[in-house]
């Protein structure tokens, strides 16, 4: 399978659209709308780029889900906003001990999930904003390896839990209730490109469809493809982003439509498929079918 | 026979030694006021093994070339609370090295060897990968080659590793072969900063 550079959203001079310190964070809604996240803002962009609308955050936003129900969740230091898709705020879950840093946010059939920097774990709350749990804390590392503090995972339509474990050069499948189900990955030298190198990698995921895994790796910046068994499928991007980028977000749309931030550059490159290899419905892609 | 002097002489000449010696360290104190304060060191903002976005450059060794002594009075230091404890640590392997039968980079990073590595705590038999690892520089072995700090700068690395002066072998030059070298003036003379030193 290959990948082609379709366009860049966003960057420095584009009016209306420009992040000034940080563009951290992305998500895709249910009609392809992205939702970008950075400085104290988020700006929503039509899958051709153009800025729709912005409304600003309480504090710097480090990442952004859109949930069944069209709500968007900004994670944040000490908390997680609520906004509905017009951008008015909803809610606001205050947790300063659970959520010290929330860099990622996704949702399971009763849950909402974030990922805690602070204690190295994904918090289960349910969706009032209740703590139920937590998911990878229970082993003898206390906690995912995350020396580049930022902890990526995705949620499939199965309720599994794909996270990045970056110290340990893995992605690991988790179920709700926090049982390590499997993982792959492992750390690859320069003459291997199959594996994840430097000190931490990879640091984001996505989900594509059939249940493949977008991630991104730094040093160098890339995009790898991996299918369900972790097996690599495609590695592009070398070349796009500033050298220094690291914690790319990634986000995908119905198309398969690959979306990540250079982090350095605060702009958004968007990888297309060559060839649809998917269906246009965004709930197979959710539901990880072969 | 030399008369003995007498106690007018004795005070005399005391009074032209007290002074002698309030004079001299007067001009000792006035040199110091001057410019006695002030130490080689590096900046870590300037030096290109670490300063940040500079990507995709040859390491700089000349901290370990050019200083008049036999092991360079630089060495490097690794700041333990930035230091993320890495199983593959890219300042301690080579990680562009082919992949041993552990898993590991086959080749280190340090020519000298000067890096030891050793998991902390209790050591998990089944997955070396869920240890945490320290990583101590030996000072004596270091000669400030900056490889390591090359390689631990972010975003490879945590930038936890940076280049210092040791102060118990610098000469203080005047005319410091260092900082005549070094390309990107990160070799100044400036009033002492104290920063974290923890290797």
């Amino acid at each position: 399978m290959k990948y082609h550079k379709e366009r860049v959203i966003s960057g420095p001079g584009v009016e209306g659209a420009e992040f000034a310190q940080a563009l951290r964070g992305l998500a895709v809604d249910a009609h392809d709308r992205l939702y970008a996240v950075g400085d104290s803002k988020v700006v929503v962009f039509t899958p051709q780029g153009k800025a729709l609308k912005t409304w600003m955050t309480e504090r710097p936003g480090f990442c952004a889900a859109v949930s069944p129900d069209e709500k968007i969740y900004v994670g944040e230091q000490g908390q997680v906003q609520v906004f509905d898709a017009e951008g008015k705020l909803l809610d606001t879950w205050r947790d300063e001990q659970r959520m010290q840093l929330v860099c990622s946010i996704d949702f399971a059939s009763d849950a909402v999930l974030l990922a805690d920097v602070g204690q190295r774990c994904i918090r289960r709350y349910d969706k009032t904003g209740r703590h139920v749990g937590d998911i990878g804390r229970d082993n003898r590392m206390k906690g995912f390896l995350i020396p580049n503090r930022q902890l990526d995972f995705v949620v499939d339509a199965k309720n599994v839990i794909h996270a990045c474990n970056p110290g340990k050069h893995r992605v690991e499948h988790y179920s709700l209730e926090g049982k390590l189900l499997g993982r792959f990955g492992r750390f690859g030298g320069g003459s291997d490109p199959t594996g994840f190198t430097g000190c931490c990698n990879p640091t984001n995921v996505a989900l594509l469809s059939g249940g493949r895994f977008a991630v991104t790796t730094k040093a160098e910046p890339l995009v790898k493809i991996y299918s369900p068994e972790g097996k690599m499928l495609a590695l592009f991007g070398a070349g796009d982003f500033d050298p220094g980028c690291k914690n790319m977000d990634a986000a995908v749309d119905s198309t398969d439509r690959i979306y990540v931030i250079d982090t350095v550059n605060l702009r958004i490159i968007v990888y297309a498929p060559d060839k649809p290899e998917a269906s246009t419905d965004g709930d197979d892609r959710k539901a990880g079918k072969p | 026979m030399k008369e003995k002097p007498t106690r007018r002489e004795v005070l005399k000449h005391t009074a032209r030694g007290v002074a002698a010696v309030g004079v001299g360290g007067l001009g000792f104190y006035l040199v110091k006021k001057a410019g006695g304060d002030n130490v080689w060191q590096i900046d870590v903002e300037k030096c290109v093994n670490s300063k940040l976005g500079v990507h995709g450059v040859e390491v700089c060794d000349l901290c370990a070339l050019e200083c008049v002594l036999p092991l360079s009075a630089v060495r490097a230091v690794n700041e333990y609370s930035k230091c993320g404890r890495c199983y593959i640590c890219p300042a301690y392997f080579d990680i562009k090295s082919a992949i041993d039968d552990e898993g590991l980079p086959s080749k280190k990073l340090c020519p000298r060897d000067a890096i030891i590595r050793k998991p902390i705590g209790w050591i998990d038999p089944d997955d070396p990968a869920n240890n945490f690892y320290e990583y101590i520089i030996d000072d004596k072995l270091c000669n400030g080659c900056g490889k390591c700090v090359m390689g631990c700068k972010e975003p490879a690395g945590l930038s936890s590793i940076r280049l210092e002066v040791r102060y118990e072998l610098c000469l203080d030059c005047n005319r410091c072969a260092i900082a005549q070298a070094c390309p990107d003036e990160a070799y100044v003379r400036e009033p002492f900063q104290k920063r974290e030193v923890d290797a």
